[in-house]
């Protein structure tokens, strides 16, 4: 306490006060707002209580497909796809479309009238295979596009493995197919017009998202897998247009999808912080708060003091 | 100096010699002693001054590689990412400045952060000369000149940014044609000559890279050189204090106490510079790709300089395009491309002259303006910076959208409004501030400074005890001149009377009315501080009556 007491009263208490109260409110309200994730993490807990992983590695469980169906997407969806007031009729939707919204965790939505964040998915690889079948059994019935099984999708997770090296060897495995997919890609200027013409002006040039309009955005697509990039060109989920395959070709997606990933991988040869890409923005707010102010702090310093017979 | 000490023998040798010739004796020893007024607030120009050393030394580094052509070429270098990949030679040769020349990434890097410093500590300077008045006479053409080098540097800056022929190179040059396209009548032929035929074409990268390694330095630097000539002739200006006059400034002398601290300070800034480049990336162009005319990419901006026209071409409305005779006179693009960077920079220029008209004050000042003394023109300054802040803003409104995550339509809507409403707050708040620190300071020469102490007097009652100021505050306090309040009646009558009741010929027409109703406005919230004596009030004197200390009560 003598500690404050003694510093109360300098000039700059005031701001320290203001400032500590801004900071607590604002983690305060960060902690208590309901968040997206956390509307989720119910729906998940609701969801898992039914769902049992089911055995066998290619075994296809699609009464554990309509058991998730039922419990959290026909409640907007409609039992038979249908959609109802809240979301839109997709019978015609596809199965790529369903892996798209499930795996990349946008469905289910904890609001409807929302575009939703990329999360964790509510469901781990099988599930979502089961679902998938599911929906091409009986709601889409081979409408729409098919989930493209070329592009490598999700990388295993550990949890869904019994142990390390079942888990590693199904690491390496995708490793494989992945840099074998990134690799296919040679022309690497085809991919990289193909991205600035068609994607750049609302991905970014580094995929880094941007606005859209009508409150709309377009999302980063860093963590998206080159499955996920490919469904989303095949089923133009949200403001995104539909390039289908006549529009691209899957050579053409390869190449895309091949010069986004790899542009990611980059190192940032520039320093170690890379401003997150963000441009020219971040690089004039640097200049003023960290450059022009350490400058000017330096400027206030050496003629603060000044000796008599200077 | 110590004067009893002499030089060694061999060196004086030398400097007699040459002084036999030259005679630098005398000059030298007068511009050595010249004397600089201790502030952090007179170092900023220096910023501005160093780093534009920098970007000349870094700049003739880069031009040794650098090759400005259009050409295209396959690039096979050692950046493995964009091998067999189409570009230009100017793009490709600044690929091998980044991964094949030794240095070369980190004096590009160096380049281009000294480049936002610069701009950034001419706008600080500037704001310094504003504020404080330093523009008025005789420093006018001084102020001209920065405005002058200002302009031409956002220019160099913009060239400079289109060079490497990379993908925001490009997208900046296609929003300059665009503005270039929007001027009517000659719009299609000022592009055309610029760009030797239809946008891109072969011929834009090689003009503007004259322009900017030998026609804009070398007028910038023209400019710099006619800048300090003056500068050094005029000398600095000073704040109030005490032994400072209009004709006396008090601060250290160029040698060695100033020399030293400035050297010391180039070093600082040359350090800070070099530090940002070594560890934030700034434009990795290598990451960008090429520039293609179909190519465009959101989340790219201008470099910050340029921002605020980037912003008033985003906000502002295409209500207003018409058509002449089938032509079309875009003026969602003309206004905000040309008319409002004219209005900024105009005003700019024209303040100086503005302001003396308006007040009449004609006279020589050496002894800058505390802002709140001059609360007008600090109101004005505030609402031009918060115009350029809002229009800055705006040129961000994406990347605040996606960040923030606020609807990108909102933004335009909210920086509209902004722009209007933002710089009439602005103004407001600041003068009222202002008065209030004027109020404050005539409180302070009358009465001394809270002391903080609280007395009970032999009643009971309790006093807080105001000691008197110290010397030095006294001056500054005092120096808020009679002239800051011109009471235009005053001067009115005076005219009056000396012409026998004759209204003043420079109060008549319509020019007059108007100069004399802008200089009531300017003038008349001033707090007057005439016949107030320093220490005079009554709250020194301890066996002052009862009411005055309620009134004291009263007053905080």
């Amino acid at each position: 306490m003598k500690w404050i007491t003694a510093r109360r009263r300098h000039p700059l208490a005031g701001y320290v006060v203001v400032l500590l109260a801004l900071a607590v409110f604002g983690v305060g309200y960060a902690m208590v707002a309901p968040s997206a994730d956390r509307a989720e993490a119910q729906v998940m807990a609701a969801a898992q209580t039914g769902a049992e992983p089911a055995d066998g590695e290619n075994a296809v469980d699609i009464s554990q497909g309509r058991d998730i169906w039922e419990r959290s997407c026909a409640s907007c969806h409609g039992l038979n796809g249908g959609g109802s007031d809240n979301a839109p009729d997709i019978t015609g939707a596809g199965g790529a479309a369903v892996d798209f919204q499930v795996s990349t965790g946008r469905m289910p939505s904890s609001n409807p009238d929302a575009q939703m964040p990329r999360k964790e998915p509510a469901w781990n690889r099988e599930e979502i295979d089961n679902l998938i079948a599911f929906y091409e059994e009986e709601i889409g019935q081979g409408a729409g596009p098919a989930v493209p099984e070329e592009p490598p999708g999700d990388e295993p997770v550990r949890a869904d493995y019994e142990d390390e090296d079942a888990y590693k060897e199904a690491k390496a495995e995708y490793d494989k197919a992945y840099d074998a997919y990134i690799d296919g890609a040679s022309d690497t200027e085809a991919g990289m017009q193909l991205y600035l013409a068609n994607c750049a002006h609302c991905h970014s040039w580094s995929g880094a998202g941007g606005g859209l309009t009508g409150g709309h955005w377009a999302p980063e697509i860093g963590d998206a897998t080159p499955r996920q990039l490919y469904e989303a060109m095949l089923t133009g989920p949200g403001q995104m247009p539909v390039f289908t395959e006549g529009t691209i070709t899957p050579e053409d997606k390869q190449e895309l999808i091949s010069y986004v990933k790899t542009l990611q991988a980059e190192p940032n040869a520039g320093g170690i912080f890379d401003l997150n890409r963000v441009g020219q923005v971040a690089e004039g707010f640097i200049a003023w708060t960290v450059g022009l102010t350490l400058i000017i702090a330096c400027a206030i310093w050496i003629t603060a003091k000044q000796r008599a017979h200077d | 100096m110590s004067t009893t000490t002499q030089a060694p023998k061999a060196l004086r040798g030398v400097g007699n010699w040459i002084d036999d010739r030259f005679h630098l004796a005398k000059t030298g020893e007068k511009n050595l002693r010249k004397v600089f007024p201790n502030h952090w607030s007179f170092m900023l120009g220096e910023i501005a001054l160093y780093s534009f050393i920098i970007l000349l030394v870094t700049g003739v580094f880069l031009t040794l590689w650098f090759n400005p052509s259009m050409a295209h070429t396959t690039y096979e270098g050692s950046y493995q990412r964009l091998n067999g990949v189409q570009m230009s030679e100017a793009y490709e040769s600044t690929l091998r400045i980044d991964f094949d020349v030794r240095g070369g990434f980190l004096v590009r890097q160096i380049h281009h952060w000294a480049a936002l410093i610069f701009v950034a500590s001419l706008v600080a300077h500037m704001l310094r000369v504003f504020f404080t008045g330093a523009f008025r006479k005789p420093r006018e053409i001084n102020w001209l000149i920065g405005v002058g080098i200002f302009t031409l540097a956002m220019l160099e800056g913009l060239f400079g940014y289109s060079l490497p022929d990379d993908l925001p190179s490009g997208m900046g040059v296609r929003i300059l044609q665009g503005v270039m396209l929007s001027l009517p009548v000659v719009g299609t032929y000022v592009s055309m000559f610029l760009f030797g035929g239809e946008f891109p074409g072969e011929d834009i990268i090689p003009r503007l890279y004259m322009l900017h390694i030998l026609l804009i330095p070398g007028i910038l630097l023209a400019l710099i050189a006619a800048h300090f000539m003056i500068l050094w002739h005029q000398k600095h200006t000073q704040y109030p204090g005490t032994g400072r006059s209009e004709k006396k400034v008090v601060g250290t002398p160029m040698f060695p106490g100033f020399a030293v601290k400035a050297g010391g300070f180039f070093f600082f800034v040359f350090a800070v510079i070099v530090g940002l480049s070594a560890f934030v990336q700034i434009n990795p162009i290598h990451l960008f790709g090429p520039f293609t005319p179909t190519a465009i990419t959101s989340g790219l901006q201008p470099d910050w300089y340029m921002g605020f026209m980037e912003g008033s071409l985003r906000i502002f409305p295409n209500w207003l395009d018409f058509q002449v005779f089938g032509y079309a006179v875009p003026i969602g693009v003309l206004v905000p491309g040309l008319v409002i960077p004219g209005i900024i920079f105009g005003g700019l220029a024209a303040w100086p002259f503005l302001e003396q008209w308006i007040t009449g004050d004609k006279r020589v000042h050496n002894v800058a303006d505390r802002p709140r003394n001059a609360p007008v023109r600090t109101a004005v300054g505030v609402a031009g910076v918060v115009f350029y802040g809002i229009l800055w803003l705006a040129g961000a409104n994406d990347i605040l959208s996606h960040t923030f995550s606020i609807s990108l339509y909102w933004t335009t809507y909210f920086f509209r409004v902004t722009a209007i409403v933002g710089p009439i707050i602005g103004f407001i708040v600041a003068k009222r501030i202002c008065l209030g620190l004027q109020r404050r300071d005539l409180e302070t020469l009358e009465h001394g400074y809270e002391s903080g102490t609280i007395q009970q007097l032999p009643s009971g009652e309790f006093i807080e005890v105001h000691k008197e100021s110290s010397q030095d505050t006294v001056h500054v306090l005092e120096s808020k001149t009679a002239v800051d309040r011109i009471d235009d009646e005053a001067i009115a009558s005076v005219e009056e009377s000396e012409s026998d009741g004759v209204e003043a010929p420079a109060a008549r027409g319509l020019k007059g009315r108007l100069r004399a109703k802008l200089a009531h406005w300017y003038t008349k919230d001033n707090v007057s501080f005439e016949g107030v004596e320093a220490h005079t009030g009554h709250h020194l004197h301890h066996g002052a009556g009862h009411e005055e200390h309620e009134e004291m009560a009263g007053s905080h």
